[in-house]
């Protein structure tokens, strides 16, 4: 079995040895894909024994996230974990992320800062921003999971060829989860840990978020 | 009555550059038509105002029929922008492609 981990990356210079040190013993091969980063993300993940690709333009995390898809796909990956590069998830839990998937109790596996384990929130996005995401997605877009807006997931190979990330910005993480429902896949969630080194997403982004799924869904 | 005149003025100039616009290649046919439609129609209403004044009563909106063209424009507006930002969106996909493309190229040849 190949396991590849896309770490999609935007100046990450600070994390990324790090992150691609942690996660290099869960897996076959790690792809960092630099989205045009301004610091040395690249070289720097490059000398810690990733394969490195990068964009000429910046296009965001779900660009990313699709380019590390396809070159794992052209270079027979079984499976892909997506995994951030900012060090907030633990490549301990790849192993947990990645079991359903070795034993086909999944085609693709989302990781949830909901379930058991436990998360570090910020209140405002404990109190206001997860549960009005989780409304909105459940309500307007059919998803049943626990965790509307999480980065850490695992694909089977199929569920990759089937799903391709359109959204290039925030929105891919709700696009992901609408098309494995619509394909039908056998999903299951693992409790995983986050460590917030930073706020992330504000409540504008969700917005844009719930902006940029209308339009794609309406161009598509 | 002058307001209509000087209207007019500015239609019949906007409708020569476009002419001008098409015999330098500058639009196709499609936009060149679809600009013709839209001065024409314009033209069209600012010649039979008064008869719109009556068409809006009758169909029982208050307010003279240049305000009622006036809402119209504003719709068109809107819709134009809406139009403007799918298409953009549309290129934003390409531009992703093209990337995605160089950079997995890139790393094919390395």
């Amino acid at each position: 079995m190949k396991i590849i981990c896309v770490i999609p990356a935007f100046n990450e210079a600070k994390n990324i040895s790090q992150v691609v040190a942690e996660v290099r013993p869960y897996v076959q091969e790690v792809v960092v894909v630099d989205d045009n980063s301004q610091d040395n993300t690249a070289a720097l993940a490059e000398m810690t024994g990733a394969t490195v690709l990068r964009h000429l333009i910046n296009r965001g995390q779900g660009a990313a996230l699709q380019t590390g898809n396809d070159y794992a796909l052209k270079n027979d990956a079984d499976i892909i974990v997506h995994f951030d590069g900012d060090n907030q998830f633990l490549a301990a839990e790849i192993p947990d992320m990645v079991k359903p998937l070795l034993e086909n109790e999944a085609e693709i596996v989302f990781g949830s800062r909901f379930l058991q384990k436990k998360a570090d929130f910020p209140p405002l996005k404990k109190y206001l921003i997860y549960p009005l995401a989780k409304i909105f997605t459940r309500l307007f877009l059919g998803i049943k999971l626990s965790d509307p807006q999480n980065g850490f997931r695992a694909f089977s190979r199929q569920a990759a060829q089937k799903i391709h990330i359109d959204n290039r910005a925030m929105a891919h993480n709700s696009e992901i989860q609408i098309k494995a429902f619509q394909q039908k896949l056998k999903i299951v969630e693992i409790p995983i840990t986050v460590v917030y080194h930073e706020f992330g997403q504000k409540l504008s982004d969700g917005l844009k978020i719930a902006k940029d799924l209308l339009i794609h869904k309406i161009i598509k | 009555m002058l307001q209509q005149i000087i209207a007019i003025f500015i239609i019949v100039f906007f409708i020569f550059r476009l002419i001008k616009q098409k015999k330098k290649k500058d639009i196709n046919n499609n936009e060149f038509s679809l600009w013709l439609i839209f001065w024409l129609l314009a033209l069209t209403a600012i010649i039979l105002i008064k008869q719109i004044d009556s068409l809006v009563a009758w169909l029982g909106f208050s307010g003279e029929g240049i305000n009622f063209l006036i809402y119209l424009a504003v719709l068109a507006l809107f819709y134009l922008v809406f139009r403007l930002q799918l298409s953009l969106a549309k290129l934003d996909r390409d531009l992703t492609k093209i990337i995605r493309h160089l950079s997995l190229n890139d790393k094919k040849e390395l």
